[in-house]
């Protein structure tokens, strides 16, 4: 039980993690460096699941990903496929969890930046595209790691919207969580206790971890 | 030959707004835009490059249109081509200064790029501190590469907005002289934003003297300083005269120095610099005393001649602009413009204490 969840989890969290770091830092380009009429219709779109409960959360992705759901039905029809019970529904749970954080560390990073750079880049002939690699991306990395760091914090720690969207299904989709909830309920004690201290280890590691990467370089 | 003629309004429904309506050309060597804070030289700097987009008008450099609202023309800043080097510099602070410079050079491969950005680092001097980064690098050696970055993108015109602003008074007379031999080595055209008179006139070819959005006057910079064509010229250049010249002599036992100015010569208080130094006076409109007839025994060291150009009257006073041999503006209340008779042409005598004859930094 603890090993299949263990192993579960680093899957979830792991392709969650990837997949919020990259949408989470072009949402929050966007968001920092464009003006558009939705802008901040988008911005609390994806920092509702910050402060909705995490079983609400979970409700709507069944409304909108199960097999009856807004998209999910297309889904299904075309690929006879739907998400709910599998372990991609537990990363996406996940992922929809941590994109906040995402974004939010991702904007102010992207924001702090001095405009400027990016203006003399253009001046020096450099496209959008290669300015945002070069200058744009290397300036913001600090902050968009620390965004990176607490995505798989919290992805890691999902539960809520896990269990509505993937249920509790031993060995596909009872991620850590999840299996301590379970253990505890069934009176296993023992195991809960191990994977509370997997899990409280790796949130330590992962605090020092990004405090380590948002602390100022140290002057030359 | 960069052509200009924008307007851009800022600020809605007429209230605390600012409209800009700039139109001039620059040719070859270092043109000098000059005015107070707000007065819109910074925009049209950024208009030209592309970071500002005017309401109306055309930009044009050589053949190549940069902005036409009538065609609509909008070149983005990437096919401009133009140099810019910020008041701060802005190197990337992730990169060396070799790095920063190789960063925008253009060249056909990455080892072209780097022998092209030492060459830009030696031409500007600080090849010496090409793998420090710009943390490690003084205001004058920031300013520098900033410099070197900017001419290593093959730039057809460089725009400089106020680059010596944030370096010490020794390091920025420096920089301006090196400034001065970067432009005649590189051919490149400069447009060099600043409100130091003493810059203006160090490094300008032609000075733009703009106010209120637009440019009031242009011309040479010690013509302009010293014989502002309107009211809100003068405004702009201020109550100091700026005169260029050598130290021509010493006096010590007289406790003067000597300053030719080309076609006159003015005594000042005894000056350590060498002779034959170039130096910059400034005599304040205000210190200048003008008489019709020849005083013969005074204590004003400076007795010069010459005759009444024009007069400028504003709500403070007059600005009367004398020739003699250079031009010398001079404040002096409607009273005394009367009662001497004061108009073009008249033959007047100016006298000045040495002591207000001050040598600029």
């Amino acid at each position: 039980m603890i090993w299949s969840a263990f192993k579960l989890s680093f899957l979830v969290v792991s392709v969650a993690t990837v997949v919020v770091a990259v949408a989470g830092t072009g949402l929050a380009f966007l968001l920092a460096r464009r003006e558009f009429r939705a802008k901040e219709m988008l911005d609390s779109l994806v920092t509702l699941p910050m402060v909705l409960p995490p079983t609400v959360t979970g409700y709507y992705l069944i409304l909108l990903l199960g097999r009856r759901g807004l998209l999910g039905r297309y889904l299904f029809v075309l690929t006879g496929w739907t998400v709910a019970f599998t372990w991609e529904a537990a990363a996406i749970a996940a992922g929809v969890m941590a994109l906040p954080l995402m974004v939010k560390s991702a904007r102010a990073a992207l924001e702090s930046i001095d405009r400027r750079y990016e203006l003399v880049s253009f001046s020096l002939g450099k496209s959008e595209l290669e300015t945002f690699f070069r200058v744009t991306l290397p300036l913001a990395s600090r902050g968009i790691l620390a965004g990176v760091v607490l995505s798989f914090a919290r992805a890691l720690g999902e539960f809520g919207a896990t269990l509505m969207l993937a249920g509790n299904i031993r060995g596909k989709t009872q991620t850590l969580p999840l299996a301590i909830y379970e253990a505890f309920i069934s009176g296993d004690d023992q195991k809960a206790q191990i994977m509370a201290v997997i899990l409280t280890v790796t949130s330590i590691a992962v605090i020092y971890l990004t405090n380590v990467l948002t602390r100022p370089p140290k002057a030359a | 030959m960069l052509d200009v003629a924008i307007k851009k309004q800022f600020g809605a429904n007429g209230h605390a707004g600012f409209a800009l309506d700039a139109a001039f050309a620059a040719n070859q060597g270092i043109t000098v835009l000059f005015g107070a804070s707000g007065s819109g030289k910074t925009t049209t700097l950024r208009s030209i490059a592309g970071m500002v987009t005017p309401d109306a008008g055309r930009i044009s450099l050589g053949g190549s249109v940069y902005f036409d609202s009538a065609a609509r023309v909008n070149l983005s800043m990437q096919k401009r081509r133009v140099g810019f080097v910020f008041q701060d510099y802005l190197l990337f602070p992730h990169l060396t200064a070799a790095e920063n410079v190789v960063y925008g050079a253009k060249a056909q491969n990455e080892r072209a790029r780097r022998q092209h950005a030492a060459e830009m680092l030696k031409l500007v001097g600080v090849d010496y501190a090409a793998d420090r980064r710009p943390a490690q690098l003084s205001g004058g050696e920031q300013q520098r590469v900033a410099l070197a970055r900017a001419l290593a993108s093959d730039p057809a015109i460089l725009l400089l907005d106020e680059p010596l602003s944030a370096v010490d008074v020794t390091t920025r007379s420096r920089l301006l002289d090196e400034m001065v031999e970067v432009q005649r080595k590189t051919a490149i055209p400069f447009i060099y934003v600043t409100h130091s008179p003493a810059d203006a006139v160090r490094i300008g070819d032609l000075l733009l003297v703009m106010a209120e959005g637009r440019v009031v006057q242009q011309g040479k910079p010690i013509e302009v300083f010293n014989a502002p064509v309107n009211v809100p010229a003068a405004r702009v250049v201020g109550t100091e005269n700026i005169l260029a010249g050598r130290v021509a002599s010493h006096q010590p036992e007289e406790g003067i120095s000597v300053v030719d100015l080309g076609k006159c010569q003015i005594v000042i208080p005894r000056s350590q610099l060498p002779e034959g130094s170039r130096v910059t006076l400034g005599i304040r409109a205000e210190d200048i005393i003008v008489s019709r007839e020849r005083v013969s025994r005074t204590s004003a060291r400076n007795l010069l001649a010459g005759t009444v150009r024009y007069l400028l009257r504003d709500e403070d006073g007059v600005e009367l602009v004398a020739n003699c041999g250079v031009d010398l503006k001079v404040r002096i209340t409607p009273q005394a413009a009367h009662s001497l008779e004061l108009a073009p042409g008249v033959p007047i005598f100016l006298l000045i204490k040495a002591s207000s004859c001050h040598i600029l930094p």
